[in-house]
């Protein structure tokens, strides 16, 4: 998973605040959460020192910019239903902490992940931790598959 | 929408319980929280069986009483398969098999049944996945690789739940191991704690652990970083509750100093606390030997003769067809699937009979074949999943046949 | 009937080590319907390391006959998606790596992994359910 400490690496570490953030680290948590973008940081967009970091950081950066949209795409066919996601994806848990936070199939309809007729389908995408304010790079429920049957784009 | 039923799989030795199945008019519609092995299972084979003598179509009474005939006049009888049934089928099994006189054996014979012996005799301790699911912080899946064989074992028990004393997942509360010569899916979520042995180095890899164990440098004749073993050693002994589940990978690697798992597991517990699970694969292999057990005092391979009970490695499904069974009566199960053409071919020569709700392989060359109700599916009864733990197993819709348990007794009451 | 010459050229042949395993999906399909084609789709299949494969001159998806002292089947190869220990082969239990195991069993248990064979380029059709209850 992308770290702000990983993109904070890539900035200028001058503390300039010419991107209205106080320190270069808020900034780099700033676009983490993409409250902020690269564009708006002048040195690294200006300085010839700074563009190999700045390729960098577009590379990790590009995945967030995927998951503005509902990006989730679940390949059908390789999953095996083994409910990893499902017990794994902290939406779940939060909204049915005593069923999929568990290890037992969902018992509400609040969760993101279910499995029926031996294919996982997800629903209330919308309060993936990929979207909205807070957002982060969350992979708890891409790393747990055995098949790589989730992915987002 | 119609009101679902809670169901207990019978997809395998896993026995999930939370299964959710929607059903109308007497047919399955859709089915919640069962895997893709449990839904298969509850969506029914599509060759189902029918009653036959000599490959033609016959009524069921009159397969059951040619089958009487072969199994009363047979010198040497052998009743095999059983773990696709439910205890109360195999308790009917065995008295079969000791009103004729005959070996009774189950798929157990060449997959776990060694580790569930070590297991009952109490050489090895045991827990339940329920203790795992609520303490255990170090597993570990060795020549097992549950995410192809038992798809919900990482999910409901072993890995990602959170357990009363592991609050925070897995992420924080919980290491998975795997020890393998391939990186199955399994290994893929153990991510940095996959041990890549060669086929065949399970024995070594034990001694070298017990070596790190106690202090002293691994030796192995096959490449492998020490450093890892050492670190691994300092995995096992932190453990507050460690679990390893032993699959056919092990078993089969060890089988023949199969004393090194106690050995192992008392050395470990010198510094730790581990438990040892087997991977046992269909949902009622293990309720095969707890109910022989308690009838002969031995798990499987078992002999009836004038003087009782007796065990033996010559009373083993393989031994009996290589040479010994003179005529075989299979109960759930597919043994020209499963088990080495170079044995069963010899099933085509002597007298063969199939119970089973599917037709099969081996239903291709039976003499005598008899349908039965699924069992959990159209026949309820009890099973005993992979850790021990008695399972109650409901019937989901109404069959129209016998259950296996009634075709066994209907079979045995023509018999004496 | 047309002379095929490559019919008399014996392709090489290579030792190696069969290891039988489960697979949810193959099993999941031949519970459904053991005589169907993604039955035999799923296990009449051996997966190899893809550097050997290259090594032994078998594309991916090739046909290739397995055979030991026991027996002998016609299967798909597939490349492994990872790196694979060497001289190893990988097939899902059932009745297509069953034709090859031995009915040595000292301790009642055949030898299902570990499995010696001899796999060669074949040009024969991939052995059906129902040639394999004739062998
Ligand atoms: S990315 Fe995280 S929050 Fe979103 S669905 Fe996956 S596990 Fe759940
Ligand atoms: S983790 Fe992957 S295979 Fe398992 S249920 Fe989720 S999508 Fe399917
Ligand atoms: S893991 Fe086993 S018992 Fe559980 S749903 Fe899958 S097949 Fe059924």
């Amino acid at each position: 998973m992308t770290s702000a400490m990983e993109i904070y690496q890539l900035l200028p570490k001058t503390n300039c605040k010419k991107c209205d953030e106080s320190t270069c680290m808020a900034f780099a948590v700033a676009l983490l959460s993409r409250t902020k973008q690269c564009t708006e940081c002048p040195p690294l967009m200006e300085e010839e020192k700074y563009i190999d970091s700045r390729q960098k950081l577009e590379t990790i950066l590009k995945p967030l910019e995927g998951a503005e949209e509902t990006g989730l795409i679940i390949h059908e066919e390789l999953c095996s239903g083994c409910g990893n996601c499902v017990v794994a994806c902290p939406v779940n848990v939060a909204n049915d902490p005593y069923g999929s936070g568990k290890g037992f199939g969902p018992t509400n309809g609040k969760v993101i992940f279910r499995v029926e007729n031996g294919k996982v389908k997800a629903a209330n995408i919308e309060e993936c931790r990929r979207f909205g304010k807070d957002r982060i790079l969350c992979r708890a429920c891409i790393d747990p598959c055995p098949t790589e049957a989730i992915e987002f784009v | 929408m119609t009101e679902p039923i809670t169901w207990t799989c019978t997809g395998c030795a896993l026995l999930c319980e939370d299964i959710q199945v929607f059903i109308k008019d007497n047919r399955v519609e859709k089915v919640e929280h069962a895997c893709l092995k449990g839904k298969a299972r509850v969506y029914r084979c599509k060759h189902t069986a029918i009653s036959t003598v000599d490959q033609d179509e016959v009524d069921v009474n009159t397969a059951i009483s040619q089958a009487a005939k072969i199994l009363e006049k047979a010198k040497n009888p052998l009743l095999y398969g059983w773990s696709n049934s439910t205890s109360e089928a195999q308790v009917a099994g065995i008295e079969l098999a000791q009103t004729l006189g005959a070996c009774i054996d189950s798929t157990s014979s060449f997959c776990q049944g060694i580790t569930i012996n070590e297991i009952m005799n109490g050489s090895v301790p045991s827990c339940t996945l329920e203790d795992v699911r609520e303490k255990a912080d170090v597993v570990i899946y060795w020549g097992a690789d549950p995410m192809s064989s038992h798809p919900r074992h990482l999910s409901k028990y072993s890995y990602f739940p959170r357990g009363e004393l592991r609050q925070r997942g897995y992420e924080e509360d919980r290491t998975a191991i795997c020890i393998d010569i391939t990186e199955s899916r399994t290994a893929k979520i153990c991510k940095g704690m996959f041990f890549s042995i060669p086929p065949g180095g399970d024995a070594e890899f034990m001694r070298a652990l017990m070596d790190g164990l106690a202090g002293r440098v691994p030796k192995l004749s096959y490449d492998f970083d020490v450093k890892r073993i050492l670190e691994l050693a300092a995995v096992l002994k932190k453990a507050e509750f460690g679990v390893i589940f032993v699959g056919l990978g092990l078993v089969y690697s060890i089988k023949e100093e199969f004393d090194l798992i106690s050995e192992f597991m008392s050395t470990l517990n010198k510094f730790s606390n581990f438990f040892l699970i087997p991977m046992a694969g269909h949902f009622n292999m293990r309720g095969f030997n707890h109910n022989l057990h308690e009838k002969t005092g031995f798990i499987h391979r078992v002999a009836f003769t004038k003087n009782g009970p007796v065990p033996g490695v010559e009373y083993s499904v393989v031994e009996q067809l290589k040479h010994g069974a003179d005529a075989v009566m299979v109960v759930g199960s597919d043994p020209l699937a499963s088990l080495p053409l170079s044995i069963t071919r010899r099933l085509k020569d002597i007298p063969l009979i199939l119970v089973d709700p599917c037709s099969n392989l081996t239903s291709r060359v039976a003499d005598v074949t008899i349908p039965c109700g699924a069992s959990g599916i159209e026949v309820g009864g009890t099973a005993v999943r992979l850790d021990g733990r008695k399972m109650d197993i409901s019937p989901l819709i109404r069959g129209n046949g016998l259950s296996d348990e009634m075709v066994v007794r209907r079979i045995m009451e023509e018999v004496s | 009937m047309a002379l095929d010459v490559g019919k008399f050229i014996k392709a090489p042949e290579y030792d190696i080590k069969i290891i039988s395993r489960r697979d949810v999906f193959q099993a999941s399909v031949c519970e459904e319907d053991r005589f169907g084609d993604d039955c035999l789709e799923l296990s009449a299949l051996i997966v190899l390391d893809a550097a050997e494969m290259k090594h032994m001159g078998i594309l991916d998806g090739a046909n290739v006959r397995l055979a030991s002292k026991w027996g002998s089947v016609v299967v798909r190869a597939r490349a492994s998606p990872r790196e694979e220990q060497k001289g190893l082969g990988f097939m899902v239990n059932g009745p297509w790596v069953n034709a090859l195991v031995s009915d040595e069993t000292p301790d009642g248990i055949p030898t299902f992994k570990y499995i010696e064979a001899k796999i060669t380029i074949s040009k024969d059709g991939i052995t059906g359910i129902q040639e394999l209850l004739l062998l």
